[in-house]
């Protein structure tokens, strides 16, 4: 399927860099070293398969350029003409000619040199065997490198043609120079070309898109012809002869009724009967342009007379298509493009005209039923003579109504900007819809910053709701804290025990505080249960020391605290009962409540707990006698012990995973430091 | 009609970037180095590439320069002396050049006796009988050493049919064998492909020549019917010698230079 698109053919490159390329592949790809000492065989097969392979390459490539050029007799007409009137056939398929003769030759030589190459005997002979055939092939080459010149600049060229589809909607926009053919084209689609008061500005075809009923048409804009005979063409025009006689397409002939392009309408009437056959088949529509020059209606009267023949002339193509006779409006047109006065109309009458062609056919071609279920509306047969129309509820009907009427009566804002100049000068006024309390307020300019704050960050629609809440919270909380206040006062202390309230408070808040400074940094302490106290905090000396500075003995609660963490075990039972007994007879300052809390069982009351000397085999561990328990202490400590590594190798020291990688002993040696490979 | 001309649209409507000129002066100015240190780093056939690339402009440039420094300059003009002419106190004297001239004769007279001609390669290496023929073994153990192979290229004329293979003594294999040579001509300066009528002389021994091998210095009978060559009696040469200037097995080809 070939594309109408050049685009994607390879660069052809010229002769000298051809035979590089070629050379320093067949350099690169195969083996280099050979000695003189190597069996015949092997020899032999070196340089053979030096010769095979650059034959192969050349092969290759010229393959490439020769299918990826077009045949100009494979794709549509139009492109074949118009490649022909740009580069000439003949020359065209010489080139690719000489192209494909090379690539013949070049096979014969290596086919001939391979077979010389069997009788090679020595080292020098295939060598100079090797050197010959390549040497014949690039001359080979650089005999074409003129037809590769050529090539590669028609390829720029090709790459460059408009993308032009022949088979889809297009129109086709044609007449004498300067009559405002590319000026329309600017109006109507997105193309830029270029547009200037001399003649031939535009030098080529232009495409350009424009869409109409959801459908995308091709417009191409065409320089201008001149009334000259056919062989007197120039190539610029061929190009427009060319598109013209191909492409199916509406044609816009382009008549300028001022004159100001530099030719009268007598001019341009003749061309148009010379190339009028180009018409045949085509929906033709004849546009006169520049009417804010010179209007149509005050022309003299030959050149109206004129104007009517070209008119008639047109009107025949629309009969000759089958088309009704009396749609002739479609069929002359008037227009401004500096004005833009009638451009749109023009471009409607052709694409529905054309549309409408394109559609005739489609229905009279044999593909039509493929398509016909896609817009074929199935009714079905009458029953009977009865009326059925569709049933609208009258409520529907009267909303409809007036929805109709207020989108007639509302005014909009866009009508607004308008009526007072336009999108750039009038800008709506957005805040005469606020709804405000007060709509003196609209128009008031809020202040930014009050006072050093942001005045956004205190607004709040409800902020009003929001400060009575605050408010009553306020009132309640005030109350609360009179009636805390009053039930503190109404209880007399005496000194000793407001000094003691004093420490107690003091010791609370310090409490707390280190409580909020472990809770801080929680995160990154490990927990680590009580019985690990590393720091040796939660000693009964310490407990000792704190109840004497509190001015109490604290041989009693050591003495109890002491059991409790040793008898657990053993007196369960006792727990309940113990429990309550013991609790009246705690202290009244109880400093260090957590111990209380936490510990449930007690233990036989009276049994104080001592550190034992290592060896001592306690009941209830295990141990057979003491030297196995020393012994087992031993295993403990060594298994913790840390390793000395002694500066030896460790898991994140360099670590070879393979000796021999492939990449670094394979490969030929290319250029670099030989010292170390 | 390329559309590739947006550039120049663009130029001509926004014109130029303000320090366009400049960049592209200062980029030219770049070149010069970049391209030196490209050449300087350059190694293998690359970097050889570039040298002989280099040299080659160097040569053109030194000689353009010096074309260009050549001024006028006087210079002493000789008189020019008429062809025959002595100087006076050699005149009336007999000249040896009859002398030349007999001897001149004599010794063509003898070359053609001898069978001597004058020939662009007057002489050739010669080539061994063991660098010409190869040996081949036959019989039913490989011990029979009779065969010989011709290693060299041949050419066969055109009814040549071997002889029974088993009696054939010297193989002049096909692969080897050639019918047309690239000849020369000394004067024109253009060579033709033409085909070989015969070999006339092997320098290395008339068993060569017998045949057919083509080794360098080899006369040979081209066809030169294409080149329209007539005698002054109006006959059409179709036949001339040319004498083989390569190594035959080496190139692959025959190149020969005609004897005029």
């Amino acid at each position: 399927m070939v594309q109408y698109s050049f685009k994607k053919i390879t660069v052809v490159p010229n002769g000298k860099d051809f035979i590089d390329i070629i050379l320093s592949r067949t350099q690169r790809q195969t083996p280099t070293v050979v000695h003189k000492g190597y069996a015949i065989s092997r020899l032999r097969q070196f340089y053979m398969r030096k010769v095979k392979y650059t034959q192969q390459n050349f092969h290759e490539k010229l393959t490439a350029i020769i299918d990826e050029f077009p045949r100009l007799d494979d794709i549509h007409p139009f492109y074949g003409d118009l490649l022909h009137v740009l580069y000439n056939k003949d020359h065209y398929k010489l080139a690719l000619g000489q192209i494909n003769t090379a690539r013949n030759l070049i096979s014969k030589i290596a086919k001939d040199y391979v077979k010389l190459l069997k009788y090679g005997d020595s080292l020098y002979r295939c060598k100079s065997l090797k050197v010959a055939a390549l040497g014949r092939m690039c001359t080979v080459i650089k005999r074409i490198g003129p037809s590769l010149a050529y090539l590669e600049q028609i390829r720029q060229h090709m790459a460059r043609l408009p993308s032009i589809d022949p088979n889809t909607r297009t129109i086709l926009i044609c007449g004498y120079p300067n009559v405002g053919k590319s000026s329309f084209m600017n109006k109507i689609t997105r193309a830029d070309v270029d547009v200037q008061p001399y003649a031939f500005t535009t030098k080529s075809l232009f495409v350009g898109h424009t869409d109409y009923k959801y459908l995308r048409y091709q417009v191409i804009d065409t320089p201008g012809i001149l009334d000259r005979p056919f062989e007197d063409r120039n190539i610029i025009e061929m190009c427009s002869i060319t598109a013209l006689a191909h492409l199916r397409a509406a044609v816009l002939f382009f008549l300028d009724i001022s004159g100001s392009c530099g030719y009268s309408i007598a001019q341009q009437a003749a061309l148009f009967h010379s190339i009028k056959s180009l018409f045949m088949n085509k929906p033709l529509i004849i546009v006169c342009n520049k009417t804010d020059l010179q209007p149509l209606d005050r022309l003299s009267e030959e050149d109206m007379k004129l104007v009517m023949e070209m008119k008639a002339e047109a009107i025949k193509t629309v009969m000759g298509q089958g088309g009704e006779p009396s749609n002739e409006e479609g069929v002359l047109l008037t227009m401004s493009t500096l004005t833009q006065d009638g451009v749109i109309a023009v471009k409607n009458a052709a694409c529905e005209r054309l549309l409408n062609q394109r559609v005739e056919l489609k229905m009279k071609s044999k593909k039509i039923n493929d398509c016909l279920n896609r817009f074929h509306v199935a009714i079905p047969k009458p029953r009977d003579q009865k009326e059925r129309p569709p049933c609208i509820p009258q409520a529907v009907l009267e909303a409809k109504a007036k929805q109709a009427a207020e989108q007639e009566k509302r005014k909009t804002e866009k009508d607004l900007e308008d009526e007072n100049g336009g999108a750039g000068v009038y800008s709506s006024n957005l805040r005469k819809n606020y709804i405000l309390a007060n709509n003196e307020w609209k128009e008031d300019i809020l202040p930014e910053i009050l006072d050093g704050h942001n005045v956004y960050d205190f607004i709040d629609p409800d902020i009003l709701l929001r400060l009575e809440e605050l408010e009553r919270e306020e009132g309640l909380r005030q109350a609360e804290e009179e009636d805390t206040e009053f039930e503190m006062d109404g209880n007399e202390l005496s000194p000793e025990e407001q000094e003691a309230l004093a420490a107690i408070r003091k010791k609370k808040s310090l409490l707390i505080q280190q409580h909020r400074i472990k809770k801080s940094t929680a995160e990154s302490r490990p927990t680590v249960p009580r019985k690990f106290d590393k720091y040796r905090e939660f000693t009964t000396e310490r407990m000792g020391r704190q109840l004497s500075n509190m001015g109490l003995d604290p041989s009693m609660a050591i003495n109890r605290v002491r059991s409790r963490s040793r008898g657990r075990k053993r007196e369960r039972s006792f727990d309940r009962g113990d429990d309550g007994g013991e609790a009246m007879d705690m202290d009244v300052d109880r400093p260090n409540k957590m111990l209380r809390v936490r510990s449930r069982s007690l233990s036989m009351s009276r049994s104080r707990s001592r550190s034992r000397p290592p060896s001592e085999v306690v009941p209830g561990e295990g141990f057979k006698d003491s030297a196995q328990k020393v012994k087992a202490h031993k295993l403990a400590k060594k298994s913790v012990k840390k390793r000395n590594k002694d500066a030896r190798r460790g898991e994140a020291d360099r670590v070879i995973p393979t000796l021999k990688p492939k990449h670094l002993f394979s490969g030929k040696r290319s250029i670099g430091k030989t010292q170390r490979r | 009609m390329p559309q590739g001309d947006y550039i120049e649209l663009h130029r001509k409507r926004h014109g130029y970037r303000p320090d366009f000129f400049e960049r592209k002066r200062k980029k030219e100015a770049r070149q010069v180095h970049e391209h030196s240190a490209k050449a300087q780093k350059a190694l293998g056939i690359k970097g050889k590439m570039i040298a002989k690339k280099n040299y080659a402009e160097k040569a053109l440039m030194k000689k353009t320069l010096a074309m260009h420094e050549e001024s006028s300059t006087r210079r002493k003009v000789d008189d020019e002396v008429q062809d025959g002419a002595i100087p006076a106190y050699l005149m009336d004297r007999e000249n040896t050049t009859r002398a030349k001239v007999l001897s001149n004769t004599i010794k063509q007279k003898r070359k053609e006796k001898a069978g001597k001609w004058e020939v662009p390669i007057p002489k050739v290496r010669p080539v061994a009988e063991d660098e010409m023929f190869k040996v081949i073994r036959s019989g039913k153990r490989k011990t029979k050493q009779w065969k010989r192979m011709v290693t060299k290229c041949t050419f066969v004329g055109p009814g040549f049919t071997r002889k029974p293979p088993k009696y054939e003594r010297f193989i002049r294999p096909s692969g080897l064998r050639f019918t047309k040579a690239h000849v020369t001509h000394p004067e024109l300066k253009c060579t033709f492909n033409l085909d070989i009528i015969g070999v006339k002389k092997n320098p290395n021994g008339p068993m060569y020549t017998s045949l057919g091998v083509m080794t360098k210095g080899t006369i040979i009978e081209v066809n030169v019917s294409e080149l329209g060559l007539v005698t002054p009696a109006g006959k059409v040469v179709w036949g001339k010698y040319a004498q083989v200037t390569n190594n035959p097995e080496n190139d692959g080809c025959i190149n020969a230079v005609l004897l005029v």
